[in-house]
Protein backbone atom coordinates (compact mmCIF):
# COMPACT_ATOMS: atom_id res chain seq x y z
CA UNK A 1 0.00 0.00 0.00
CA UNK A 2 1.48 3.35 -1.24
CA UNK A 3 1.39 6.25 1.06
CA UNK A 4 2.00 9.13 -0.89
CA UNK A 5 -0.40 11.32 -3.61
CA UNK A 6 0.85 13.06 -6.13
CA UNK A 7 -0.38 16.23 -6.76
CA UNK A 8 0.07 17.89 -9.80
CA UNK A 9 -0.43 21.84 -10.25
CA UNK A 10 1.78 24.62 -7.86
CA UNK A 11 -0.73 27.12 -8.08
CA UNK A 12 -3.43 28.01 -5.12
CA UNK A 13 -5.55 24.58 -5.08
CA UNK A 14 -2.27 22.57 -5.68
CA UNK A 15 0.01 24.10 -3.02
CA UNK A 16 -3.09 23.89 -0.47
CA UNK A 17 -3.82 20.36 -1.84
CA UNK A 18 -0.22 19.11 -0.82
CA UNK A 19 -0.03 21.48 2.50
CA UNK A 20 -3.10 19.82 3.38
CA UNK A 21 -1.58 16.42 3.06
CA UNK A 22 1.75 16.95 4.26
CA UNK A 23 -0.21 18.23 7.28
CA UNK A 24 -1.96 15.32 7.88
CA UNK A 25 1.65 13.14 7.69
CA UNK A 26 1.45 11.21 4.46
CA UNK A 27 3.73 11.97 1.85
CA UNK A 28 3.48 14.46 -1.57
CA UNK A 29 4.87 14.66 -5.05
CA UNK A 30 4.60 18.19 -6.25
CA UNK A 31 4.82 18.53 -9.54
CA UNK A 32 4.80 21.81 -11.64
CA UNK A 33 5.37 22.06 -15.56
CA UNK A 34 6.50 25.86 -14.57
CA UNK A 35 9.88 26.53 -13.65
CA UNK A 36 8.34 28.38 -10.50
CA UNK A 37 5.92 27.72 -8.13
CA UNK A 38 2.74 29.88 -7.44
CA UNK A 39 0.89 29.46 -10.14
CA UNK A 40 -1.09 32.29 -12.79
CA UNK A 41 -1.47 34.61 -9.92
CA UNK A 42 2.71 34.49 -9.96
CA UNK A 43 3.43 33.35 -13.76
CA UNK A 44 1.15 36.09 -14.81
CA UNK A 45 2.18 38.74 -12.68
CA UNK A 46 -0.86 39.84 -10.34
CA UNK A 47 -0.82 42.62 -8.73
CA UNK A 48 -3.55 42.54 -5.48
CA UNK A 49 -5.18 39.85 -4.73
CA UNK A 50 -9.26 39.69 -4.50
CA UNK A 51 -10.68 40.12 -2.09
CA UNK A 52 -7.64 40.13 0.20
CA UNK A 53 -6.23 43.21 -1.11
CA UNK A 54 -2.49 41.56 0.02
CA UNK A 55 -0.15 41.53 -3.12
CA UNK A 56 -0.13 38.43 -5.09
CA UNK A 57 3.71 37.77 -4.64
CA UNK A 58 3.02 37.91 -1.08
CA UNK A 59 0.40 35.64 -0.22
CA UNK A 60 1.35 32.84 -3.06
CA UNK A 61 4.91 33.63 -1.10
CA UNK A 62 3.19 32.12 2.30
CA UNK A 63 1.54 28.90 -0.04
CA UNK A 64 4.98 28.10 -1.37
CA UNK A 65 7.35 28.74 1.56
CA UNK A 66 4.51 26.31 3.71
CA UNK A 67 5.31 23.89 0.94
CA UNK A 68 9.02 23.86 0.19
CA UNK A 69 9.25 23.79 4.11
CA UNK A 70 7.35 20.53 5.03
CA UNK A 71 9.64 17.87 5.08
CA UNK A 72 7.79 15.25 3.40
CA UNK A 73 6.88 17.03 0.08
CA UNK A 74 8.71 16.38 -2.93
CA UNK A 75 8.79 19.13 -5.64
CA UNK A 76 9.16 18.52 -9.48
CA UNK A 77 9.90 21.51 -11.47
CA UNK A 78 9.78 22.13 -14.93
CA UNK A 79 8.15 18.86 -14.94
CA UNK A 80 4.92 16.93 -16.56
CA UNK A 81 3.36 13.76 -15.77
CA UNK A 82 3.86 11.51 -18.99
CA UNK A 83 2.89 8.17 -18.40
CA UNK A 84 0.17 6.49 -15.93
CA UNK A 85 -0.94 3.41 -15.04
CA UNK A 86 -2.61 1.27 -12.05
CA UNK A 87 -5.62 1.43 -10.09
CA UNK A 88 -7.21 3.86 -6.79
CA UNK A 89 -4.59 2.86 -4.20
CA UNK A 90 -1.41 1.43 -6.03
CA UNK A 91 -0.97 4.28 -9.15
CA UNK A 92 2.65 4.44 -10.60
CA UNK A 93 3.34 8.04 -12.77
CA UNK A 94 6.34 8.21 -14.98
CA UNK A 95 7.97 12.19 -14.63
CA UNK A 96 9.56 14.04 -17.65
CA UNK A 97 12.88 14.05 -15.71
CA UNK A 98 12.28 10.17 -15.70
CA UNK A 99 11.12 9.60 -11.98
CA UNK A 100 9.05 6.78 -11.10
CA UNK A 101 6.16 8.25 -8.73
CA UNK A 102 3.98 5.05 -6.78
CA UNK A 103 1.27 6.75 -5.00
CA UNK A 104 -2.22 5.82 -4.32
CA UNK A 105 -4.64 9.10 -5.28
CA UNK A 106 -3.09 12.18 -7.47
CA UNK A 107 -4.75 15.56 -7.10
CA UNK A 108 -5.28 17.60 -10.00
CA UNK A 109 -4.77 20.82 -9.90
CA UNK A 110 -4.38 21.59 -13.19
CA UNK A 111 -5.72 25.06 -13.44
CA UNK A 112 -6.50 27.09 -16.59
CA UNK A 113 -5.66 29.57 -19.32
CA UNK A 114 -6.66 33.08 -20.01
CA UNK A 115 -8.61 33.35 -22.73
CA UNK A 116 -6.76 34.61 -25.92
CA UNK A 117 -7.93 37.90 -27.51
CA UNK A 118 -6.88 37.62 -30.64
CA UNK A 119 -9.62 35.24 -30.67
CA UNK A 120 -12.01 38.01 -30.52
CA UNK A 121 -10.44 40.02 -33.61
CA UNK A 122 -13.10 42.57 -33.42
CA UNK A 123 -12.12 44.13 -29.77
CA UNK A 124 -8.70 45.31 -31.12
CA UNK A 125 -6.34 43.45 -29.81
CA UNK A 126 -3.77 42.45 -31.89
CA UNK A 127 -4.47 45.65 -34.02
CA UNK A 128 -4.02 48.41 -31.46
CA UNK A 129 -1.30 48.66 -29.01
CA UNK A 130 -3.85 50.65 -26.43
CA UNK A 131 -6.32 47.22 -26.38
CA UNK A 132 -4.97 45.30 -23.70
CA UNK A 133 -5.98 42.90 -21.43
CA UNK A 134 -6.72 42.48 -17.68
CA UNK A 135 -3.66 40.72 -17.02
CA UNK A 136 -1.40 43.91 -18.43
CA UNK A 137 -3.40 45.71 -16.45
CA UNK A 138 -2.50 43.87 -13.61
CA UNK A 139 1.25 44.04 -14.47
CA UNK A 140 0.74 47.91 -14.59
CA UNK A 141 -0.86 47.85 -11.34
CA UNK A 142 2.11 45.88 -10.34
CA UNK A 143 4.55 47.99 -11.50
CA UNK A 144 2.76 50.96 -10.07
CA UNK A 145 2.39 52.80 -13.56
CA UNK A 146 -1.00 53.02 -15.71
CA UNK A 147 0.32 54.11 -19.24
CA UNK A 148 -0.58 53.67 -23.09
CA UNK A 149 1.47 51.20 -24.38
CA UNK A 150 1.27 53.29 -27.60
CA UNK A 151 2.99 56.44 -26.16
CA UNK A 152 3.71 55.83 -22.60
CA UNK A 153 0.64 58.95 -22.06
CA UNK A 154 -1.43 58.40 -18.90
CA UNK A 155 -4.94 57.49 -20.36
CA UNK A 156 -7.88 60.58 -19.94
CA UNK A 157 -10.19 57.34 -19.96
CA UNK A 158 -10.20 53.58 -19.68
CA UNK A 159 -12.97 51.46 -21.04
CA UNK A 160 -12.98 47.82 -19.70
CA UNK A 161 -14.89 45.89 -21.80
CA UNK A 162 -16.88 42.50 -19.67
CA UNK A 163 -16.96 38.67 -20.76
CA UNK A 164 -13.96 38.78 -23.31
CA UNK A 165 -14.11 35.13 -23.60
CA UNK A 166 -16.63 34.30 -22.08
CA UNK A 167 -20.65 34.06 -22.57
CA UNK A 168 -20.01 33.92 -26.58
CA UNK A 169 -21.95 30.81 -28.38
CA UNK A 170 -19.97 32.52 -30.94
CA UNK A 171 -16.32 31.11 -29.81
CA UNK A 172 -17.61 28.42 -28.00
CA UNK A 173 -17.67 29.86 -24.65
CA UNK A 174 -20.60 29.14 -22.85
CA UNK A 175 -20.00 29.98 -19.42
CA UNK A 176 -19.44 32.63 -17.24
CA UNK A 177 -15.61 32.90 -16.19
CA UNK A 178 -17.54 34.11 -12.34
CA UNK A 179 -14.06 36.39 -11.58
CA UNK A 180 -13.69 38.60 -14.26
CA UNK A 181 -16.85 41.37 -13.02
CA UNK A 182 -14.99 41.53 -9.52
CA UNK A 183 -11.79 41.95 -10.55
CA UNK A 184 -12.79 44.48 -13.13
CA UNK A 185 -14.42 46.45 -10.61
CA UNK A 186 -11.08 46.18 -8.43
CA UNK A 187 -8.83 47.06 -11.21
CA UNK A 188 -10.62 50.72 -11.84
CA UNK A 189 -10.44 51.24 -8.46
CA UNK A 190 -6.33 50.33 -8.97
CA UNK A 191 -6.40 52.70 -11.65
CA UNK A 192 -8.30 55.19 -10.30
CA UNK A 193 -5.79 55.38 -7.33
CA UNK A 194 -2.80 55.25 -9.82
CA UNK A 195 -4.41 58.11 -11.47
CA UNK A 196 -7.01 59.65 -9.82
CA UNK A 197 -8.05 61.89 -13.22
CA UNK A 198 -8.30 59.14 -15.37
CA UNK A 199 -12.37 58.30 -15.96
CA UNK A 200 -12.95 54.45 -15.83
CA UNK A 201 -15.51 53.48 -17.78
CA UNK A 202 -17.16 49.28 -17.65
CA UNK A 203 -19.35 47.97 -20.53
CA UNK A 204 -21.55 45.21 -19.62
CA UNK A 205 -23.82 42.82 -20.28
CA UNK A 206 -25.02 41.84 -16.63
CA UNK A 207 -22.72 42.37 -13.23
CA UNK A 208 -22.06 39.38 -11.47
CA UNK A 209 -20.10 40.75 -8.32
CA UNK A 210 -21.54 37.47 -6.31
CA UNK A 211 -21.40 37.04 -2.59
CA UNK A 212 -19.60 39.88 -0.45
CA UNK A 213 -17.84 40.74 -3.62
CA UNK A 214 -20.97 43.09 -3.90
CA UNK A 215 -20.28 45.92 -1.79
CA UNK A 216 -16.94 45.57 -1.06
CA UNK A 217 -16.02 45.80 -5.10
CA UNK A 218 -18.71 46.63 -7.27
CA UNK A 219 -20.69 49.16 -4.42
CA UNK A 220 -17.33 50.80 -3.55
CA UNK A 221 -15.93 50.98 -7.01
CA UNK A 222 -19.12 53.14 -8.33
CA UNK A 223 -19.54 55.06 -4.96
CA UNK A 224 -16.04 55.95 -4.03
CA UNK A 225 -14.12 55.47 -6.84
CA UNK A 226 -17.09 56.94 -9.44
CA UNK A 227 -16.46 54.24 -11.88
CA UNK A 228 -18.68 54.59 -14.50
CA UNK A 229 -21.01 51.31 -15.68
CA UNK A 230 -22.58 51.71 -19.02
CA UNK A 231 -24.80 48.71 -20.36
CA UNK A 232 -23.62 47.90 -23.73
CA UNK A 233 -21.58 44.77 -25.22
CA UNK A 234 -19.10 46.47 -26.99
CA UNK A 235 -19.01 45.35 -31.18
CA UNK A 236 -16.17 46.69 -32.56
CA UNK A 237 -13.22 48.44 -31.24
CA UNK A 238 -11.32 50.63 -33.87
CA UNK A 239 -9.04 53.94 -34.32
CA UNK A 240 -9.89 57.59 -34.72
CA UNK A 241 -7.58 59.76 -36.93
CA UNK A 242 -6.14 61.77 -33.88
CA UNK A 243 -4.95 57.79 -32.28
CA UNK A 244 -6.95 57.65 -29.73
CA UNK A 245 -9.25 54.59 -29.67
CA UNK A 246 -12.97 54.17 -30.67
CA UNK A 247 -15.61 51.29 -29.21
CA UNK A 248 -18.78 50.98 -30.54
CA UNK A 249 -21.90 49.48 -29.70
CA UNK A 250 -25.33 49.74 -28.72
CA UNK A 251 -25.89 51.79 -25.26
CA UNK A 252 -29.31 49.80 -24.15
CA UNK A 253 -30.38 52.08 -21.79
CA UNK A 254 -30.86 54.88 -24.04
CA UNK A 255 -31.32 52.24 -26.81
CA UNK A 256 -28.98 54.31 -29.19
CA UNK A 257 -25.61 53.55 -31.01
CA UNK A 258 -22.28 54.78 -29.57
CA UNK A 259 -19.37 55.75 -30.95
CA UNK A 260 -16.86 57.03 -27.85
CA UNK A 261 -13.33 57.96 -27.80
CA UNK A 262 -10.94 56.29 -24.97
CA UNK A 263 -7.18 55.85 -24.81
CA UNK A 264 -7.12 52.80 -23.41
CA UNK A 265 -9.54 49.51 -23.84
CA UNK A 266 -9.13 46.33 -21.68
CA UNK A 267 -10.34 43.38 -22.11
CA UNK A 268 -11.04 41.59 -19.06
CA UNK A 269 -10.71 38.05 -20.19
CA UNK A 270 -12.18 35.17 -19.00
CA UNK A 271 -11.00 31.31 -18.06
CA UNK A 272 -10.10 28.79 -20.57
CA UNK A 273 -9.79 25.08 -20.03
CA UNK A 274 -6.17 24.72 -19.59
CA UNK A 275 -4.80 24.08 -23.35
CA UNK A 276 -3.02 20.94 -22.10
CA UNK A 277 -6.56 19.27 -20.59
CA UNK A 278 -6.61 17.31 -24.07
CA UNK A 279 -3.26 15.76 -22.82
CA UNK A 280 -4.17 15.44 -19.38
CA UNK A 281 -7.35 13.63 -19.87
CA UNK A 282 -5.14 11.31 -22.13
CA UNK A 283 -2.37 10.83 -19.63
CA UNK A 284 -4.95 10.46 -16.45
CA UNK A 285 -7.56 8.33 -18.24
CA UNK A 286 -10.06 11.56 -16.84
CA UNK A 287 -13.00 12.73 -18.81
CA UNK A 288 -13.93 16.11 -19.60
CA UNK A 289 -16.80 17.96 -20.01
CA UNK A 290 -18.34 19.47 -22.63
CA UNK A 291 -16.54 22.88 -22.13
CA UNK A 292 -12.98 20.90 -21.84
CA UNK A 293 -13.11 21.45 -18.05
CA UNK A 294 -12.43 18.29 -16.46
CA UNK A 295 -15.28 16.08 -15.55
CA UNK A 296 -16.61 15.84 -12.01
CA UNK A 297 -18.03 12.29 -10.31
CA UNK A 298 -21.17 12.66 -8.18
CA UNK A 299 -20.27 15.20 -6.07
CA UNK A 300 -22.26 15.03 -2.94
CA UNK A 301 -20.26 12.20 -1.41
CA UNK A 302 -17.54 12.39 -3.53
CA UNK A 303 -15.88 15.64 -3.02
CA UNK A 304 -13.96 16.80 -6.10
CA UNK A 305 -13.80 13.56 -7.79
CA UNK A 306 -13.10 13.06 -11.37
CA UNK A 307 -14.53 10.10 -13.65
CA UNK A 308 -11.40 7.97 -12.62
CA UNK A 309 -11.82 6.15 -8.71
CA UNK A 310 -8.58 7.60 -6.93
CA UNK A 311 -8.00 10.91 -9.04
CA UNK A 312 -9.23 14.26 -7.80
CA UNK A 313 -9.24 17.57 -9.88
CA UNK A 314 -9.62 21.13 -7.73
CA UNK A 315 -9.78 24.91 -8.49
CA UNK A 316 -10.08 25.66 -12.43
CA UNK A 317 -9.12 22.59 -13.71
CA UNK A 318 -12.98 21.63 -12.91
CA UNK A 319 -14.44 25.41 -13.80
CA UNK A 320 -13.72 28.94 -13.96
CA UNK A 321 -12.81 29.34 -10.24
CA UNK A 322 -11.41 31.54 -7.55
CA UNK A 323 -8.67 31.59 -5.50
CA UNK A 324 -10.07 31.26 -2.38
CA UNK A 325 -12.09 28.77 -3.62
CA UNK A 326 -9.58 27.01 -4.88
CA UNK A 327 -7.72 26.66 -1.70
CA UNK A 328 -10.92 25.42 -0.31
CA UNK A 329 -11.04 23.09 -3.25
CA UNK A 330 -7.41 21.62 -2.61
CA UNK A 331 -8.02 21.34 1.10
CA UNK A 332 -11.14 19.04 0.97
CA UNK A 333 -9.32 17.45 -1.69
CA UNK A 334 -6.04 16.54 0.30
CA UNK A 335 -8.57 15.13 2.94
CA UNK A 336 -9.94 12.83 0.70
CA UNK A 337 -7.11 11.61 -1.04
CA UNK A 338 -5.74 10.88 2.40
CA UNK A 339 -8.92 8.92 3.40
CA UNK A 340 -7.88 7.00 0.65
CA UNK A 341 -4.88 5.56 2.03
CA UNK A 342 -6.89 4.15 3.91
CA UNK A 343 -7.67 0.63 2.95
CA UNK A 344 -10.80 0.83 4.80
CA UNK A 345 -12.39 3.73 2.99
CA UNK A 346 -10.72 2.54 -0.93
CA UNK A 347 -12.77 -0.87 -0.46
CA UNK A 348 -16.14 1.10 0.39
CA UNK A 349 -15.87 4.06 -1.64
CA UNK B 1 -42.65 59.76 -49.42
CA UNK B 2 -39.15 59.60 -49.44
CA UNK B 3 -38.58 58.58 -45.99
CA UNK B 4 -40.57 55.68 -44.61
CA UNK B 5 -41.52 55.58 -40.96
CA UNK B 6 -40.56 59.50 -40.68
CA UNK B 7 -42.96 60.18 -37.69
CA UNK B 8 -40.27 57.76 -35.41
CA UNK B 9 -37.54 60.20 -36.41
CA UNK B 10 -36.53 62.82 -33.81
CA UNK B 11 -37.50 66.47 -35.94
CA UNK B 12 -34.14 67.62 -34.87
CA UNK B 13 -32.64 65.45 -37.10
CA UNK B 14 -34.14 65.54 -40.19
CA UNK B 15 -32.68 68.51 -42.29
CA UNK B 16 -34.83 70.12 -45.38
CA UNK B 17 -33.52 72.68 -47.42
CA UNK B 18 -36.83 74.46 -49.40
CA UNK B 19 -34.71 75.64 -52.36
CA UNK B 20 -31.44 73.17 -53.54
CA UNK B 21 -30.83 72.67 -57.07
CA UNK B 22 -27.89 69.55 -57.23
CA UNK B 23 -25.96 69.52 -60.70
CA UNK B 24 -29.26 71.16 -62.34
CA UNK B 25 -31.39 68.71 -60.80
CA UNK B 26 -34.07 70.77 -58.38
CA UNK B 27 -33.96 68.41 -55.78
CA UNK B 28 -35.96 71.42 -53.46
CA UNK B 29 -38.19 70.36 -50.04
CA UNK B 30 -38.15 66.61 -49.23
CA UNK B 31 -36.32 65.63 -51.84
CA UNK B 32 -33.11 66.47 -50.40
CA UNK B 33 -33.83 65.43 -46.70
CA UNK B 34 -30.83 64.25 -44.89
CA UNK B 35 -31.27 62.36 -41.53
CA UNK B 36 -28.52 63.30 -38.96
CA UNK B 37 -27.32 60.14 -37.47
CA UNK B 38 -28.22 59.02 -33.81
CA UNK B 39 -25.34 57.32 -32.18
CA UNK B 40 -23.84 59.50 -29.26
CA UNK B 41 -20.23 60.20 -30.12
CA UNK B 42 -19.26 61.47 -26.31
CA UNK B 43 -19.57 61.63 -22.68
CA UNK B 44 -19.27 64.92 -20.62
CA UNK B 45 -16.97 63.36 -17.94
CA UNK B 46 -17.28 66.24 -15.59
CA UNK B 47 -21.10 66.68 -15.28
CA UNK B 48 -22.27 63.93 -12.90
CA UNK B 49 -19.67 66.19 -10.54
CA UNK B 50 -21.40 69.66 -11.71
CA UNK B 51 -25.00 67.64 -10.67
CA UNK B 52 -23.67 66.57 -7.32
CA UNK B 53 -22.44 70.21 -5.91
CA UNK B 54 -26.32 70.95 -6.34
CA UNK B 55 -28.33 69.94 -3.56
CA UNK B 56 -30.03 66.54 -3.73
CA UNK B 57 -27.68 65.25 -6.23
CA UNK B 58 -24.62 64.20 -4.06
CA UNK B 59 -25.16 60.64 -4.66
CA UNK B 60 -26.45 60.13 -8.09
CA UNK B 61 -23.72 58.57 -9.24
CA UNK B 62 -24.44 55.29 -7.00
CA UNK B 63 -27.42 54.51 -9.38
CA UNK B 64 -26.85 51.04 -11.47
CA UNK B 65 -30.25 51.45 -13.30
CA UNK B 66 -32.72 48.95 -11.64
CA UNK B 67 -35.70 51.43 -12.12
CA UNK B 68 -37.37 51.08 -8.95
CA UNK B 69 -37.66 54.88 -9.26
CA UNK B 70 -39.24 55.13 -12.24
CA UNK B 71 -41.43 52.39 -11.15
CA UNK B 72 -42.84 54.02 -8.15
CA UNK B 73 -43.22 57.38 -9.59
CA UNK B 74 -46.26 59.24 -9.09
CA UNK B 75 -45.52 61.59 -12.06
CA UNK B 76 -44.78 58.61 -14.36
CA UNK B 77 -48.20 57.31 -13.68
CA UNK B 78 -49.32 60.26 -15.38
CA UNK B 79 -46.95 60.55 -18.25
CA UNK B 80 -44.81 57.89 -19.02
CA UNK B 81 -41.70 60.68 -20.42
CA UNK B 82 -41.19 61.59 -16.96
CA UNK B 83 -38.07 58.60 -16.27
CA UNK B 84 -36.04 59.33 -13.51
CA UNK B 85 -34.15 56.11 -14.24
CA UNK B 86 -33.26 57.81 -17.80
CA UNK B 87 -32.21 61.12 -16.43
CA UNK B 88 -29.83 59.48 -13.40
CA UNK B 89 -27.99 57.32 -16.53
CA UNK B 90 -27.77 60.12 -18.92
CA UNK B 91 -26.48 62.45 -15.19
CA UNK B 92 -23.38 59.76 -15.33
CA UNK B 93 -22.55 59.72 -18.67
CA UNK B 94 -23.13 63.05 -19.25
CA UNK B 95 -25.41 63.30 -22.27
CA UNK B 96 -26.10 67.01 -21.37
CA UNK B 97 -27.83 67.37 -24.98
CA UNK B 98 -30.77 64.42 -24.20
CA UNK B 99 -31.25 65.53 -20.74
CA UNK B 100 -32.14 69.17 -21.81
CA UNK B 101 -34.98 67.67 -24.39
CA UNK B 102 -37.08 66.76 -21.45
CA UNK B 103 -36.11 69.75 -19.28
CA UNK B 104 -40.15 71.17 -19.78
CA UNK B 105 -40.86 67.88 -17.51
CA UNK B 106 -37.78 67.84 -15.19
CA UNK B 107 -39.42 69.77 -12.86
CA UNK B 108 -42.71 68.44 -12.83
CA UNK B 109 -41.30 65.73 -9.53
CA UNK B 110 -43.83 66.34 -6.84
CA UNK B 111 -41.05 65.36 -4.30
CA UNK B 112 -43.65 62.48 -3.13
CA UNK B 113 -40.26 60.63 -2.54
CA UNK B 114 -41.69 57.22 -3.58
CA UNK B 115 -39.06 56.70 -5.38
CA UNK B 116 -35.99 57.96 -2.62
CA UNK B 117 -37.90 55.61 -0.01
CA UNK B 118 -37.69 52.66 -2.83
CA UNK B 119 -34.09 53.18 -3.47
CA UNK B 120 -31.73 50.20 -2.91
CA UNK B 121 -29.05 52.27 -3.45
CA UNK B 122 -29.80 55.54 -1.70
CA UNK B 123 -29.22 57.38 -4.62
CA UNK B 124 -32.11 59.54 -3.49
CA UNK B 125 -33.92 60.38 -6.97
CA UNK B 126 -35.82 62.90 -5.73
CA UNK B 127 -32.94 65.09 -4.52
CA UNK B 128 -31.32 64.22 -8.44
CA UNK B 129 -34.63 65.69 -9.99
CA UNK B 130 -34.01 68.62 -7.82
CA UNK B 131 -30.54 69.05 -8.20
CA UNK B 132 -31.46 68.98 -12.25
CA UNK B 133 -34.26 71.40 -12.14
CA UNK B 134 -31.86 73.83 -10.44
CA UNK B 135 -28.90 72.84 -12.31
CA UNK B 136 -31.51 74.21 -15.65
CA UNK B 137 -32.49 77.14 -13.82
CA UNK B 138 -29.21 78.00 -13.16
CA UNK B 139 -27.98 77.57 -16.61
CA UNK B 140 -30.88 79.96 -17.73
CA UNK B 141 -31.73 76.64 -19.90
CA UNK B 142 -35.18 77.35 -18.05
CA UNK B 143 -36.82 80.66 -17.86
CA UNK B 144 -38.60 82.20 -14.20
CA UNK B 145 -41.23 80.51 -14.35
CA UNK B 146 -44.72 81.95 -12.62
CA UNK B 147 -43.77 79.33 -9.76
CA UNK B 148 -40.05 80.40 -9.15
CA UNK B 149 -41.39 83.82 -9.18
CA UNK B 150 -43.80 82.94 -6.06
CA UNK B 151 -41.33 81.13 -4.17
CA UNK B 152 -39.34 84.53 -4.33
CA UNK B 153 -41.62 86.46 -3.11
CA UNK B 154 -42.81 84.14 -0.49
CA UNK B 155 -38.58 83.66 0.71
CA UNK B 156 -38.43 87.13 0.30
CA UNK B 157 -41.46 87.70 2.91
CA UNK B 158 -39.77 85.61 4.93
CA UNK B 159 -36.38 87.18 5.22
CA UNK B 160 -38.00 90.23 5.48
CA UNK B 161 -40.13 89.70 8.94
CA UNK B 162 -39.32 85.72 9.34
CA UNK B 163 -42.99 85.24 8.19
CA UNK B 164 -45.26 85.74 5.37
CA UNK B 165 -48.62 87.81 4.76
CA UNK B 166 -50.91 85.97 2.97
CA UNK B 167 -52.60 88.54 1.00
CA UNK B 168 -49.09 90.47 0.26
CA UNK B 169 -47.68 87.12 -1.23
CA UNK B 170 -51.01 86.96 -3.52
CA UNK B 171 -51.09 90.44 -4.39
CA UNK B 172 -47.25 91.06 -5.23
CA UNK B 173 -47.10 87.71 -6.99
CA UNK B 174 -50.78 88.72 -9.35
CA UNK B 175 -48.55 92.03 -9.86
CA UNK B 176 -45.26 90.40 -10.43
CA UNK B 177 -46.88 88.32 -13.09
CA UNK B 178 -48.73 90.86 -14.64
CA UNK B 179 -51.80 89.24 -13.71
CA UNK B 180 -55.25 90.84 -12.62
CA UNK B 181 -55.38 92.14 -9.28
CA UNK B 182 -59.13 90.85 -9.04
CA UNK B 183 -59.43 87.72 -10.93
CA UNK B 184 -63.10 85.63 -10.83
CA UNK B 185 -61.95 82.85 -8.45
CA UNK B 186 -60.40 85.42 -5.88
CA UNK B 187 -63.95 87.21 -6.01
CA UNK B 188 -66.06 84.57 -5.41
CA UNK B 189 -63.34 83.83 -2.01
CA UNK B 190 -63.85 86.93 -1.06
CA UNK B 191 -67.62 86.49 -1.52
CA UNK B 192 -67.83 83.40 0.32
CA UNK B 193 -65.89 84.71 2.96
CA UNK B 194 -68.18 87.56 3.29
CA UNK B 195 -70.72 85.64 4.48
CA UNK B 196 -69.21 84.66 7.64
CA UNK B 197 -68.85 88.55 8.77
CA UNK B 198 -65.07 87.99 9.29
CA UNK B 199 -64.49 90.84 11.36
CA UNK B 200 -61.87 90.07 13.43
CA UNK B 201 -59.86 88.11 10.58
CA UNK B 202 -60.26 91.34 8.38
CA UNK B 203 -58.95 93.70 10.65
CA UNK B 204 -55.47 91.80 11.22
CA UNK B 205 -55.44 91.77 7.40
CA UNK B 206 -55.59 94.94 6.98
CA UNK B 207 -53.50 95.83 10.25
CA UNK B 208 -51.13 93.45 8.74
CA UNK B 209 -50.47 95.24 5.40
CA UNK B 210 -50.12 98.59 7.10
CA UNK B 211 -47.47 97.80 9.67
CA UNK B 212 -45.66 94.73 8.46
CA UNK B 213 -45.40 93.07 12.03
CA UNK B 214 -42.21 90.53 12.10
CA UNK B 215 -41.40 87.54 14.09
CA UNK B 216 -40.85 88.30 17.41
CA UNK B 217 -37.07 88.85 18.01
CA UNK B 218 -36.17 88.27 14.27
CA UNK B 219 -33.55 90.96 14.39
CA UNK B 220 -30.64 90.21 11.61
CA UNK B 221 -32.06 86.50 11.33
CA UNK B 222 -33.53 87.13 7.92
CA UNK B 223 -30.18 89.06 7.02
CA UNK B 224 -28.07 86.24 8.38
CA UNK B 225 -29.94 83.45 6.61
CA UNK B 226 -29.99 85.58 3.01
CA UNK B 227 -26.29 86.26 3.50
CA UNK B 228 -25.76 82.22 4.64
CA UNK B 229 -27.60 81.19 1.11
CA UNK B 230 -25.77 83.66 -1.16
CA UNK B 231 -22.63 81.98 0.13
CA UNK B 232 -23.18 78.52 0.13
CA UNK B 233 -24.25 79.08 -3.80
CA UNK B 234 -21.08 80.81 -4.04
CA UNK B 235 -19.35 77.96 -2.81
CA UNK B 236 -21.27 75.39 -4.97
CA UNK B 237 -20.81 77.57 -8.04
CA UNK B 238 -16.53 77.76 -7.14
CA UNK B 239 -16.37 74.20 -6.94
CA UNK B 240 -18.79 73.39 -10.29
CA UNK B 241 -16.22 75.62 -12.51
CA UNK B 242 -13.29 73.94 -10.52
CA UNK B 243 -11.01 71.60 -13.14
CA UNK B 244 -11.60 68.44 -12.51
CA UNK B 245 -7.65 67.93 -11.24
CA UNK B 246 -8.31 69.74 -8.32
CA UNK B 247 -11.06 67.83 -7.22
CA UNK B 248 -10.12 64.49 -7.68
CA UNK B 249 -13.45 62.33 -8.98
Amino acid sequence: MQKTVLVVGAGPAGLAAAAGVAGSGAQVVLVEKAAKLGGTPILSGYAKLVPSGEWARDAMGRMVKRVEDAKNVTIHKETKVTKFSGEAGNFTATLSNGTTVQCASVILATGFTHFDSINKPEWGFGSYEDVVTTTQVEQMVAAGKIACPSDGRVPERVAILLCVGSRDRQIGREWCSKICCTVSTNLAMEIKELSPTTDVFIYYMDIRTFGLYEDRFYWKSQEEFKTKFVKARIAEVTRSPDGRLLVKGEDTLVKRPIVIPMDMVVHAVGMDPNEDNPEIARVFGVGLEKHGFIDRAEHYTNTCGTTRRGIYAVGAALAPETIDDSISQGTAAALRAVADLDAVVQKSA
Amino acid sequence: MAIHEKSLIDADRLQTSDNLVLDGVDVSGHWNTMVLPRYLTNYDTDFARQIRTFGGGENVHRCWQCGSCTNSCTVYAQNTDFNPRYWIYLTNLGLKDDILKDKDIIWTCVSCNRCTNICPKDVRPEGVMKALAHWLEEEGHTPETKSSIFDNEFLGQVYETGRIEDTRVLVNFLRKTNQSLTPPWLIELGKRMSKHLPVTFLMHMGLHLVFKPRTKSWGRTGEVLREYVREQKEIARKARAMPKEAVHV
